[in-house]
Formats: C-alpha cells, sequence, structure tokens
C-alpha cells in the first residue's frame, strides 16, 4: 500500500517470518538499508534474521556471544548475518509472508553445517530417522 | 546500515544539544520497486525522546485505548518525544546522530492508525 507507514522497532523487529508453505522460517531481528542513488534517502533492502543479526543488535557479552558462535556453527570464513531480500516478501502484517521455501533461506546455513559436520559424525545417527 | 545502527543512538541538534535517544524508525512505503514487494520501506523520519518503554508496548499508537491509566501515564512521558524528519539527518555516527536543526523547530509524532496512516 503506497503511503503506509511503520515504526519498525514496533511493527516489524521480532515479527515472525513465515515461508511459502506456511513454514516458520525465523523472526525479524534488523533491517538492513541500502541508499537510493537518485534521491540519496535509505531504504530497506534486506531483512535480517539469525543469531549474528541479534546478537549485533542486543550489543554487549551476550551479543558478542551468540554471534561468536554463529561464526563457529559455520563453514564460511565471515559468515554475516542470513539475509532475506525484500524482494521475496509477499506481504509484512502481524508477520512476514516470503516468496520462497525456508530451505533456500540464509537462515538454514548453521542448522545444516551442524547435521553436516557434527550429528552426522555421532554413531548411530544414520538410523536417527527411519 | 542497518535499523539497529540507529535505534538507541543519542540525537544532538545544530547546537549540539541533547534530543533524546531514538526510540523508533518510521517507515513509508515509497521506496523504489524491488521484486514481488513493490515499493518498499524508505525512511520517514526517527522518533526521539526521553523514555521508550511505552513505545515498546504499543502506548503512542491512536488506537490503543486502555487501560486509560496506563495510556494517561505513557502519554504524560511520552509529551517530550520528538520527530526527526530524514531530511534534517545531517551525520550518522556510532550511537550518534547530528541533525541540521534547533531542536524547539521539531514537533511531536503523529499516532499511526492500524492502517498506516497518520493521524490529523
Amino acid at each position: 500500500m503506497a503511503g503506509q507507514k511503520m515504526d519498525a522497532g514496533l511493527d516489524i523487529l521480532d515479527v515472525q517470518i513465515v515461508d511459502k508453505d506456511g513454514r516458520m522460517s525465523g523472526v525479524v531481528d534488523d533491517l538492513d538499508f541500502s541508499w537510493d542513488e537518485e534521491t540519496g534517502a535509505p531504504y530497506v533492502s534486506s531483512i535480517l534474521s539469525g543469531p549474528e543479526a541479534l546478537g549485533t543488535r542486543l550489543g554487549g557479552r551476550i551479543g558478542l556471544w551468540m554471534a561468536s558462535v554463529h561464526a563457529r556453527l559455520h563453514d564460511r570464513e565471515d559468515p554475516g548475518p542470513a539475509k532475506i531480500s525484500i524482494g521475496v516478501v509477499k506481504k509484512i502484517s502481524n508477520h512476514v509472508e516470503i516468496t520462497v521455501s525456508r530451505e533456500d533461506l540464509d537462515i538454514s546455513r548453521s542448522p545444516d553445517w551442524a547435521r553436516d559436520t557434527i550429528i552426522s559424525k555421532i554413531p548411530g545417527a544414520d538410523r536417527a530417522v527411519e | 546500515m542497518r535499523l539497529s545502527d540507529l535505534l538507541h543512538s543519542e540525537v544532538y541538534d545544530q547546537d549540539g544539544v541533547s534530543v533524546g535517544h531514538v526510540h523508533d524508525v518510521r517507515l513509508v512505503r515509497d521506496g523504489p520497486v524491488i521484486g514481488s514487494f513493490g515499493a518498499t520501506f524508505s525512511i520517514d523520519g526517527l522518533i526521539v525522546g526521553k523514555g521508550s518503554f511505552g513505545s515498546r508496548l504499543g502506548f503512542d499508537r491512536a488506537a490503543m485505548k486502555g487501560p486509560w491509566v496506563l495510556k494517561a501515564l505513557f502519554n504524560r512521558l511520552h509529551a517530550s518525544s520528538r520527530f526527526v524528519p530524514w531530511d534534517f539527518v545531517a551525520a550518522v555516527e556510532e550511537r550518534k546522530i547530528l541533525i541540521s536543526r534547533a531542536a524547539k523547530e521539531l514537533h511531536e509524532p503523529k499516532a499511526l492508525d492500524l492502517n498506516g496512516r497518520e493521524e490529523a
């Protein structure tokens, strides 16, 4: 809705993200802004989700610890936050609907890494799901 | 720049006087068209003041009618809140935002209704 206004902290932060199949896919932990080349005004380009984004937002020791754990449970050297482009968002209301599957999001990188690198090496892990 | 870079930052006017801390960032849907979302949100301005607890609970919303005791209490606390249009922002530094106007030029933020429209 053109001209619609929202208070980002009250209306968008901590709101549930729901994927195209109706599955819970994380929450909005922060927003990333880019700069409009024509007007110079900042606009929302991505939603940030996951421990890195939340840790950075919270700050302090707890925030640093969260970001550090996220970095360790990851295959990339500098993993950064999980970004969801605003271009795949369908609607923002009391939840955020996206047009892609949660498997396609960066948010699933840490659980995937933990599954492949840690869980799969535990004896009997291959029989965990019959 | 992230939203969290703005939230809780202290805002100083052109004379170096503190206006308060950023309670929230008001967005307006008039940004560039991106993918299936269409026009994205750009920053309309900053809601700045001394106390933010009531704002986080939504007590500064026109649609929030009660409990009346809390509504009255938070209305009083938020009387010092000011809206800083983004055009007034001169610089965003770490935990500090500088604006190009005097604090007395700023007005109270307008409440939003449930459709995201500012109350007259």
